[in-house]
């Protein structure tokens, strides 16, 4: 408990002017100073004790990044005394508590509540550190202040902006599964049912067998298998870090991630999610079809980006190690030269031999812009760099192509459509 | 008290921002304001006010060493009031000019501190008391006024302890009645210890006598007194001192009370602005000080720890495009980043119409050629690898490239 002494303090030792003026000595000074510490040390000791007021503090756990949640924070005071209280409340700057400081009368045996409002503007846990409570005394010339155990968590979660191109894929999907690719015949599909053969359907796909039997000519249709795997595996290396416009390119990332996984959790596909850098080292694995969003988001909240290198050795055996052959596996990572040198393509060779693989990178929107630069020569020289920049990506991405994995590269406003689309296209190829 | 506290559920005082209000509606609430309360306020203000009114009822007189309107201590106020009631005008004089005249007209001038004197104003006053044969009483001289004034007495000594001095018996009119004079100690006398002098010549004759010399010395119409503390409000009570300052100073009906003042034409030698303030400010100052300094500890404390945060860390993609970009510049290397242009514009081209990216340079020019309005000479300058002299060439080309793309596009 610490006591310390309030403006109004300092105004009150105006009040000996005069008596200073008639008595102009050194000891009437050192009198009135002796008076007046007298005076606020009388009036810290006639306030109630901060740490009798019990506090109760009703944060909520979650909130999504954006949006504005209310707590509360419930005093009460269980002195008999009426308590003037200084209340502050500690939460980290990013956690976006509208006031962090706020005063209450709170009178004997009573509690009062102090209303709060959080907006954070960062993703990831939040924590309010300290609860000060300072009880300020009659006169209001002191304050005893203590520190008070309440400790509040917050989790702000990723907005899933993403989330509005849902219905729209979801209906793609329903065209899929149910009229336009029936027919399809391919590897990843399973057998529906029978029906009369009409003109255009592939010859290779009549049941002698069943037409033997009946007098027309039957034909097999085909359904895209359901209960499929899926594995999303979210670079956050230091390539995750950069910062495409208003959020870091990790964001965006994980955007498409929470898309994909919505979609597929529709198809009837399990989800699974992995965050590797130098280690793997956020997982969300067997989770339900209907907790699986969830899970992920919770998961996801708290994850930044890391100044390392990406391990591909390693990733891809924790991949191998969470996948059965036939999984699809999606890597979201930046599509760079650098990651040419960083092993990324034999790891992809490797991987496209057993399973579908989908790269998704989240490509920077300024290259375009940069590569659009006409006005003078430093501009045109950019527009040159950027350009030799976009070749080596495109070159990239036709090394990865060519290894056998699906490459999808968009800026981040389209990257979670581009591989929902992606997905989709799979689906309807019967490839999954 | 085992009544269960009531709850009030949300009764927000000073939080912005409620359940249903929107956020910042109603943060200087009514209830802020009924808090405050004005009795400190109202009590400092009259604080301050009795404080200067009391300085100002107290600064109507001049205050200073033997200033004959002053009250204080160190004031001669009583010694005047008393000389006024026993008939004797007792006029203040600033100027040496107005006392020598005075001396000239053979009054009497009570000179209160020759020390502040210039040489040029002790001679003036010297001569202006021979003409007219006016009497001087100077206050503790030093061996340097006493010389423009009179040959017949020297300084001999100071008397730094607090001491009673008696009227020997060969004072006699020297002594004015009194027997007993008493000087303050060092500490507490004005401006330093109580001088002692001699005579030195026939004419000259001293009374009280210490260890050392005499505390009232007279030559010739000129009388000494040693010390300043014999006619101050504080120092007139002590033992005969009063006798001595009410018989010694009305040889007439007239008395010119002169203190040297710094307005003096004549004078050279002045007291700073300090003198002139009263005793009190000193402690007040400190005290406002006090008030200040504890003022702005009250104003910056810190209510709790700083809350640090580690912040997610973000890079600048571009660096690296813009880096390589400044590099070409300083190389002037106009030719790759015109290989850049051309190779980025020929694949958009191939991709417009149906070519493989690997076809060679004639292929993407034999299937441009029906398209464009160029030559064929004029598109293998475009795309070809044609050197690029000057920096303006570099722009033209970029912009040349823009044109063919945006014709394809058509």
């Amino acid at each position: 408990m610490r006591i310390s002494f309030t403006p109004r303090a300092a105004l009150a030792a105006l009040l000996a002017l005069p008596v200073i003026v008639l008595w102009p000595l050194w000891w009437v000074v050192l009198i009135l100073l002796a008076l007046w510490a007298l005076v606020v040390l009388a009036d810290a000791l006639a306030a109630p004790a901060p740490q009798r007021i019990r506090v109760r503090r009703e944060a909520p756990a979650q909130v999504r990044l954006g949006g504005t949640v209310p707590g509360r924070l419930l005093l009460t005071n269980t002195t008999a005394r009426r308590a003037r209280l200084e209340v502050r409340d500690a939460w980290n700057p990013t956690a976006g508590l509208a006031s962090q400081h706020s005063r209450l009368d709170l009178p004997g045996q009573e509690r009062r509540a102090i209303a709060q409002s959080f907006t954070p503007t960062r993703r990831g846990e939040h924590s309010s550190r300290q609860l000060l409570i300072g009880s300020l005394g009659p006169l209001g010339l002191a304050r005893r202040s203590a520190r008070v155990p309440a400790l509040g968590r917050m989790l702000a979660l990723h907005p899933f902006g993403a989330r509005r191109h849902l219905p729209s894929r979801v209906q793609r999907l329903r065209e899929i599964e149910g009229l336009a690719a029936i027919h399809q015949r391919g590897q990843g599909t399973e057998f529906d049912s029978l029906r009369d053969f009409v003109d255009g359907d592939d010859v290779r796909s009549i049941d002698w067998r069943a037409t033997a039997r009946r007098r027309s000519v039957v034909v097999r249709t085909w359904r895209p298998e359901r209960d499929r795997h899926v594995l999303i595996v979210v670079d956050t290396s230091r390539t995750s870090a950069g910062r495409l416009g208003e959020a870091t390119r990790l964001d965006s990332a994980f955007d498409a991630a929470l898309l994909l996984t919505a979609l597929a959790g529709q198809a009837g596909d399990r989800v699974d999610l992995l965050c590797v850098d130098r280690i793997p080292h956020v997982s969300v694995l067997g989770s339900t079809r209907t907790k699986v969003l969830h899970d992920m988001v919770a998961a996801t909240a708290a994850v930044e980006p890391a100044l390392v290198e990406t391990d591909w050795e390693r990733a891809a055996a924790a991949i191998e190690s969470r996948t059965r052959r036939g999984s699809l596996v999606v890597l979201i990572t930046p599509v760079e030269a650098q990651v040419l040198h960083s092993g990324l393509l034999p790891v992809a060779a490797r991987l496209a031999k057993d399973h579908p693989l989908v790269l998704a990178s989240v490509a920077d929107p300024a290259l375009e812009e940069l590569a659009g630069g006409r006005g003078d020569l430093e501009t045109v020289y950019r527009a040159a760099a950027a350009e030799r920049a976009r070749s080596e990506r495109a070159g990239v991405s036709h090394a990865l192509e060519r290894v056998g994995a699906h490459v999808v590269d968009a800026p981040p406003d389209r990257a979670p459509q581009a591989l929902a689309d992606a997905y989709l296209s799979l689906k309807a190829a019967g490839r999954l | 008290m085992s009544a269960p506290a009531p709850t009030e559920p949300a009764a927000p005082r000073g939080a912005a921002g409620t359940d249903a209000a929107p956020p910042g509606a109603g943060a200087p609430s009514g209830a802020a304001q009924e808090r405050r309360r004005p009795w400190l306020v109202a009590a400092v203000v009259l604080a301050v006010i009795a404080a200067v009114l009391v300085s100002v009822a107290r600064g109507l007189y001049r205050d200073g060493p033997l200033e004959p309107d002053a009250p204080t201590g160190q004031g001669a106020k009583a010694v005047v009031q008393v000389l006024g009631d026993l008939g004797v005008e007792v006029e203040t004089k600033r100027h040496t000019a107005d006392a020598a005249e005075d001396l000239r007209a053979g009054g009497t001038v009570l000179l209160t501190a020759p020390k502040s004197l210039s040489g040029e104003q002790l001679t003036t006053l010297a001569e202006a008391r021979e003409e007219g044969g006016g009497r001087l009483i100077v206050l503790r001289p030093d061996f340097v006024a006493l010389s423009y004034l009179t040959s017949g007495i020297t300084p001999s000594g100071a008397l730094r302890e607090q001491t009673r001095v008696e009227a020997g018996a060969a004072c006699g009119d020297l002594s004015h009645g009194a027997r007993v004079l008493e000087v303050p100690d060092e500490e507490d006398a004005l401006d330093g210890p109580a001088s002692l002098y001699t005579a030195t010549d026939a004419v000259a004759s001293t009374c009280f006598e210490a260890e050392g010399g005499a505390l009232v010395a007279e030559s010739d119409g000129v009388l000494v007194l040693g010390s300043p503390d014999l006619l101050t409000n504080d120092g007139v009570g002590r033992a005969d001192n009063s006798a001595l300052a009410l018989n010694a100073l009305p040889a007439s009906d007239e008395l010119t009370w002169y203190v040297p003042s710094a307005t003096d034409p004549q004078g050279t030698s002045s007291p700073s602005l300090v003198d002139h303030l009263p005793e009190w400010i000193g402690p007040v100052a400190a005290w406002l000080v006090l008030a200040a300094v504890l003022g702005l500890i009250a104003l910056g404390r810190r209510p709790g720890p700083v809350v640090v945060e580690p912040l997610p860390v973000t890079v600048r993609p571009q660096e690296l495009v813009l880096g390589r970009a400044r590099l070409l510049q300083q190389a002037s290397a106009r030719d790759a980043a015109a290989a850049a242009l051309r190779a980025a514009a020929a694949t958009r081209l191939a991709d417009r119409l149906g070519l493989r990216h690997e076809s060679a340079l004639d292929g993407l020019l034999a299937a441009l050629a029906p398209h464009v309005e160029e030559s064929p000479e004029q598109l293998r300058a475009l795309l070809g690898p044609a050197p690029v002299a000057t920096d303006r060439d570099l722009v033209r080309l970029a912009h040349d490239l823009d044109r063919l793309e945006k014709e394809i596009d058509r």
